[in-house]
């Protein structure tokens, strides 16, 4: 590849690195801009979408526009989707730095604006991640407004009343309500939920429909925070016919009331993945594990005669949940593993009190063991809120499963896609109260660093106009959905003008333009013409042989 | 490459925000589609310019692919609904010259879809494969018809024609109907003489 790079017109140096991306490899370009008076930058590697940022920081720390950078996606586009087509794969990897040298031949430098920021956050969903989110950016000194739909803070942690070591965690998301409602920086608006967003990064602008009327909010970043709630078995397993069956969230309720257990209770049996991995939830909801276990040492440690059953088919006991899977294995809870093929059957005995009996299949003896049990208890999945409204607006994306999808997994995971927009708590995933303030954290340090930097440099993608062949249609101010091209007056004639603050470089002016008079920066018509020719030389090549 | 079996080639234009990034996802996921595609990517389809795919297959593509958000969920609003406009009049350019219209394929990828975008490409590389390479499938000389294709590029660059996408995307816009069939009847009607003129006047049939 390095070798068939060397060669392309216009290249006077290609190295192969082991690590495009690492530090010495920044140097190392950083000092051959200079050897080599370079003035033009490809990167032969994974991703512009990730990578492309630090790279084109590394050109500007060596004195070059960013703008006179393009790279070639070989490896996520590549080599990783044909696998075992290694010569094919070259091929297409030779193509692909082809288009991308002709194409770096017809860039030019780009002049950078710079944009003030709102230094306010808008934090939507009022749950613990919300309420954390919204903590941690007040705490830093920044303006924050929570919006919450329901009528309280606190969400779904409030339905929880023990936590693994034992505490109530409803007193501590009292005592978090309590701190962000009386936070000076922060402006908490209960049943309330934001029907229009628009803007970018520095500078959204939110409508919130509340109960006495509309308020306009003004914020530079925005997290989203809308949370879950737990999947409804529906009728599954007598859910809702015996009132001897409930989810694991009623049973922490019972479990905190005055009347934990019926006084003749000798046996509860629960079910884990009720709907979950592959059935209605195509997931695993990660706290049910936890949650079964942490139930059931709670129940044994208050009635320790009382016999308890988890019907599972993979304790995913992660972490230090290990520690409350030994423990509840000490107690004499017993673990019977079920396969989903064979997923236990409950019925109801109406001559015995309506008792219930749960038959499963022990995959280890191969034969139906039965239990007759007081109480049958579900342990259900979380399911992200609809989010689709919001997401829609704000043009983030949401997976099948309706999750919020963060711009990447490992090295932008609490970030979304769109600058400015950040993701926590059950939005994002299923995860425990602890896990949801981590990310809740994470997703606030996020935001403060839009904010803290008080201005932003919006990639200077935008469309410009030739004034000469420009015929004063305003096609493209018509069309444009920012309202950033515009004509004026130019002695007789009308002639276009981009606003280029307001410019978000989407290209429908340029390719609408019934003179080619706008084009698009870094993605010329030029530079994307070169790419065509390019990709279609090989076949000349191909033909001569 | 040795080996007889035809590979087509196919250029794909990809929107950076969601078909790109499926394309990326489909990358982390490892899963595997055939290797002919070549991918140009744009940060909204509304970037393509009807003559981008026209010029790619009079230079040297079998196929054309174009690939954007779903409806609707266009990271600018409107780009995809322009990206339809300019493709009507691709497949319109196709149809008069005879070029089977499945050689140019838009479709849609959410950023989440992944598995999408490999099933869209690896039956888009079918489709292309078993049409063979340009000229095949139609019947007619390779040469004469990339020649031709060139025109139909150059029409989509002059003026009469990008004024009746003007006109068809204006309507488009207002009678908010976005169906395949009503963008390509409105981009027949405002396009499709000055198409043809420019067709057989320089043609020189
Ligand atoms: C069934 C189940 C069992 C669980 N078990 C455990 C456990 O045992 N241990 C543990 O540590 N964790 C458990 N969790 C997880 C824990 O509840 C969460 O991690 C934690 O509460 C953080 O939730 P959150 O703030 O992300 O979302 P939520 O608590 O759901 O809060 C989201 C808030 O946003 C609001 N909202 C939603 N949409 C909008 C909108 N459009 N506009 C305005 N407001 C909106 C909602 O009204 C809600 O108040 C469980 C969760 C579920 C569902």
């Amino acid at each position: 590849m390095r070798q068939y790079a060397a060669r392309l017109p216009g290249v006077v140096y290609a190295a192969d690195n082991l690590y495009t991306c690492s530090q010495d490899t920044q140097r190392h370009i950083a000092e051959m801009i200079d050897r080599h008076r370079l003035n033009r930058v490809v990167v032969a590697a994974c991703t512009p979408r990730t990578h492309e940022p630090l790279f084109q920081a590394t050109l500007r720390a060596a004195g070059l526009n960013r703008s006179l950078f393009e790279m070639a996606n070989i490896r996520d586009q590549c080599s990783w989707v044909h696998m075992n087509e290694p010569e094919a794969a070259t091929e297409k990897a030779k193509d692909l730095v082809r288009m991308a040298v002709t194409k770096a031949a017809y860039l030019v430098p780009l002049a950078e604006q710079s944009l003030p920021v709102t230094g306010s956050a808008l934090v939507i969903g009022g749950g613990v991640a919300g309420i954390t989110a919204a903590l941690t950016v007040a705490d830093q000194g920044y303006e924050c407004v929570l919006v919450e739909r329901g009528k309280d803070l606190g969400g779904q942690a409030l339905k929880l009343t023990a936590d693994r070591n034992g505490q109530d965690p409803r007193e501590k998301v009292a005592a978090l309500i309590r701190q962000v409602e009386g936070h000076p920086r922060i402006r908490v608006l209960k049943r309330a939920e934001v029907s229009l967003i628009s803007g970018y990064v520095g500078n959204f602008t939110s409508t919130v429909a509340t109960d006495s009327g509309n308020q306009s909010v003004k914020h530079g970043v925005t997290v989203l925070a809308t949370g879950g709630h737990p999947y409804c078995p529906g009728g599954r397993y007598l859910y809702g016919k015996s009132p001897r069956v409930m989810t694991q969230l009623e049973l922490e309720a019972r479990l905190a009331s005055d009347d934990p257990l019926p006084p003749d209770a000798g046996q509860v049996v629960m079910i884990q993945c009720v709907g979950s991995r592959g059935e209605d939830l195509a997931y695993c909801s990660r706290v049910c594990c936890g949650q079964a276990l942490k139930n059931a040492i709670r129940l044994k440690r208050a009635r320790p005669d009382l016999g308890v059953v988890i019907l599972y088919r993979d304790m995913r006991a992660y972490g230090f949940l290990e520690d409350d899977y030994q423990e509840a294995r000490r107690m004499g809870v017993i673990f019977l593993r079920y396969s989903p093929e064979r997923p236990p059957r409950v019925l109801e005995e109406e001559d015995r009190g309506g008792t219930l009996t749960v038959r499963a299949w022990d995959p280890l003896i191969g034969e139906d063991v039965e239990f007759r049990t007081d109480m049958l208890v579900l342990s259900v999945g979380v399911v992200p809120e609809d989010q689709r409204d919001l997401a829609g607006m704000l043009k983030v994306p949401v997976t099948e499963d309706g999750f919020l999808l963060e711009a990447h997994v490992k090295l932008r995971p609490v970030d979304l896609p769109v600058d400015g927009v950040y993701v926590c708590g059950l939005a994002h995933s299923p995860r425990s109260i602890d896990e949801s303030i981590a990310q809740a954290q994470a997703a606030a340090a996020r935001a403060c660093r839009s904010l803290a930097r008080g201005s932003i440099v919006p990639e200077p993608i935008v469309s410009s106009v030739d004034e000469e062949k420009c015929v004063g249609c305003g096609a493209c101010e018509r069309f444009c959905p920012y309202k950033a091209i515009r004509l004026h007056k130019e002695g007789k004639k009308c002639k276009a003008r981009t606003i280029t603050a307001s410019c978000k470089g989407c290209g429908i002016c340029a390719s609408r333009c019934p003179t080619m008079a706008i084009d698009m920066g870094r993605f010329t018509c030029e530079g994307i013409m070169a790419q065509i020719h390019a990709f279609s030389e090989r076949e000349e090549t191909n033909g001569n042989q | 490459m040795a080996t007889n079996k035809y590979e087509p080639r196919i250029l794909g234009f990809l929107c950076n925000w969601c078909c790109y990034t499926a394309a990326d996802s489909a990358g982390v996921g490892r899963y595997q589609y055939p290797p002919n595609l070549r991918v140009i990517r744009i940060m909204c389809t509304g970037r393509l310019d009807p003559s981008f795919p026209l010029e790619a297959l009079a230079t040297g593509a079998d196929g054309v692919f174009v690939g954007g958000c779903h409806p609707g969920e266009c990271h600018y609003q409107d780009g995809n609904y322009h990206a339809l406009v300019s493709a009507a009049l691709v497949h319109e350019g196709m149809e008069m010259l005879g070029v089977r219209k499945e050689r140019f394929l838009i479709d849609w990828a959410s950023a989440a879809e992944g598995p999408h975008f490999v099933k869209i490409i690896t039956d888009f590389t079918r489709q292309v494969t078993e049409l063979g390479p340009l000229g095949k499938a139609e019947g007619r000389d390779a040469k004469r018809l990339r020649r031709r294709l060139s025109m139909a590029a150059a029409a989509a660059r002059g003026r009469k024609v990008r004024t009746g996408l003007i006109n068809a995307a204006r309507e488009m816009m207002k009678g908010r109907d976005f169906s395949r069939e009503g963008i390509a009847g409105l981009v027949r009607d405002k396009c499709g003489r000055s198409l043809e003129t420019a067709l057989g006047d320089r043609a020189g049939r």
